[in-house]
């Protein structure tokens, strides 16, 4: 027997999603302290109030945190394990304020290795199906 | 609201595998050591609360199956789970019913059997928007935060191994812990397999099978029944945001445990943490999380932590000893580990720590982490 769960996104995240399949990025402003959130939620957490100021965000922007990851970990959509090492980073984006959690491209030996500090870009997919995995991962720039 | 006091403890002897007995058969040897412990029995404990991460071992409601090894049928009998701080969280949930006036015996029972399940079920199934797609189970995603926290304050891997050889070194003394090992090296913990950057396996705590309970009591039975009841002093719980990325240089900044910390010591009158408090037992999933929570619980200045391990100030020996019973790093059944904090901390104010003992204190401090924000901090001292 296949079990299935479906969740409802709710508007924000529906209205976010849609916007990777253009590959399109927007995060909410809270109208009280300014902070440009993602991913989106409809109210902002510490002013408890509502958010619905949408603001365009860059695909691009600043790696603030990285690490490796060496031991095998689920893929919580399939339950299949991730291939190792992989890379995760937590990634400013130009025009947010806060931070986004995602994989990054394990960088080559000819490329700039990760470092705090460094400029990365989102690479897309090319079937966007508007899931934040339209977004493969990041990457550092040349 | 009343005194309230903690005034038994029990645990069960933690282990990688604890194949001879069931999860409610695990739950029972530490609930009946805490009664024992307080001189109680069965019928004088007026409620139960139990913590577990349920998705762990994949199965509904444990409450229902282990409740009765808890002694819970038949008495109001609750479930805590807030993921590392679950203990703590039913800890502090035990102290307000017995405060309210509510119940004046109330028995916690933290247990995890790691073993029968697989954590990354529970770490994985959090939003299922966003975390799932990227979440990268607990050793990534704390491993995550670190690089940032390293490069602000200048924390060193060397410095993160000394605190996991003082925890397996503390642990030899604790007949209950999992992992123990009084010979290892800075060398050791430096040379050991990379789990994820720059957390090597040294660096992370274990999974661990274990229970652990405390019996709570109002303040008229804890004179009546404890020569040297444990006090509560403090119990202050934080709650934060949904996404990793919500909290800015997390692990620098950690407003949870800062204002948890900072509010507990308030209540509890303590002015200087290191100066006043006579040992602690911190929730550290990781050696580079205990030197974050040396600046978050204000033991010493931000940027101070890296000194205050290489000083030996939190070792036995030290101002204020840190974890004697090897901590988190030593072992880790998630649900029990908070209530280990707890009891730990009451063990050493009742005097029967046995070979971890601290000498004459008075003093002591027990927090809890959860997933990668929540926080609990507790003052548990000689007098109320």
């Amino acid at each position: 027997m296949e079990l299935c769960w479906r969740y409802s996104s709710g508007a924000a995240m529906e209205r976010f999603c849609l916007g990777l399949r253009e590959r399109r990025i927007e995060a909410l402003r809270c109208d009280r302290c300014g902070r440009r959130q993602l991913p989106p939620r409809p109210m902002c957490g510490d002013c408890r109030a509502r958010m619905s100021s949408w603001v365009r965000v860059a695909d691009q922007g600043a790696l603030v945190a990285w690490t490796i990851v060496h031991v095998p970990a689920m893929d919580g959509r399939t339950g299949r394990p991730r291939g190792v090492p992989y890379a995760m980073g937590l990634v400013r984006l130009d025009g947010a304020d806060t931070t986004l959690n995602h994989f990054l491209r394990m960088p080559e030996a000819t490329q700039p290795p990760l470092a705090l500090g460094a400029r990365v870009r989102a690479v897309w997919r090319a079937d966007r199906r508007g899931a934040i995995d339209d977004i493969v991962h990041f990457e550092v720039m040349p | 609201m009343r005194s309230v006091a903690v005034i038994g403890t029990g645990q069960t002897m933690h282990a990688s595998r604890r194949d001879d007995v069931s999860q409610p058969e695990l739950v029972r040897e530490a609930a009946a050591a805490a009664l024992l412990d307080a001189e109680l029995a069965p019928r004088d404990v007026d409620a139960v609360l139990l913590s577990n991460m349920e998705l762990f071992e994949g199965r509904a409601f444990p409450e229902l199956w282990v409740g009765e090894g808890a002694f819970g049928a038949g008495k109001p009998c609750l479930k805590v789970a807030t993921g590392g701080t679950s203990g703590t969280s039913a800890g502090i949930a035990a102290f307000h019913q017995v405060a309210s006036g509510m119940f004046d015996v109330v028995l916690v029972v933290g247990f995890e059997k790691h073993s029968e399940g697989h954590t990354q079920t529970g770490m994985a199934l959090t939003d299922p928007l966003w975390d799932r797609s990227v979440a990268s189970g607990a050793v990534g995603n704390f491993a995550l935060s670190i690089s940032e926290y390293m490069a602000e304050r200048g924390v060193s891997e060397r410095q993160a191994a000394m605190v996991a050889v003082k925890a397996r070194k503390n642990a030899a003394n604790n007949p209950h812990a999992h992992l123990k090992n009084a010979r290892v090296s800075i060398e050791d913990v430096l040379a050991s397999r990379m789990l994820a950057h720059p957390v090597r396996l040294l660096d992370m705590c274990p999974q661990s099978d274990g229970a652990c309970a405390i019996v709570v009591a109002s303040g008229d039975v804890a004179k009546r029944r404890c020569a040297r009841p444990a006090w509560v002093r403090a119990a202050v719980t934080r709650h934060d945001r949904p996404y990793l990325g919500d909290l800015d240089r997390r692990l620098a900044t950690m407003r949870t445990l800062r204002d948890a910390a900072h509010t507990a010591y308030r209540q509890a009158a303590i002015g200087d943490p290191l100066r006043d408090l006579d040992v602690a037992e911190i929730y550290e999933p990781v050696s580079y999380a205990e030197l974050a929570w040396y600046e978050a619980l204000g033991l010493c200045q931000d940027g101070e932590a890296g000194r205050l391990i290489e000083e030996g100030v939190t070792s036995m020996q030290g101002a204020l000893p840190v974890n004697p019973s090897g901590g988190v790093l030593s072992t880790n059944p998630v649900g029990a580990s908070g209530v280990i904090r707890i009891a730990e901390a009451a063990l050493q104010i009742h005097g029967r720590a046995g070979a971890r003992q601290v000498a004459d204190a008075r003093t002591a401090l027990a927090t809890g982490y959860g997933v990668y924000a929540w926080a609990d901090v507790v003052v548990l001292a000689g007098a109320p």
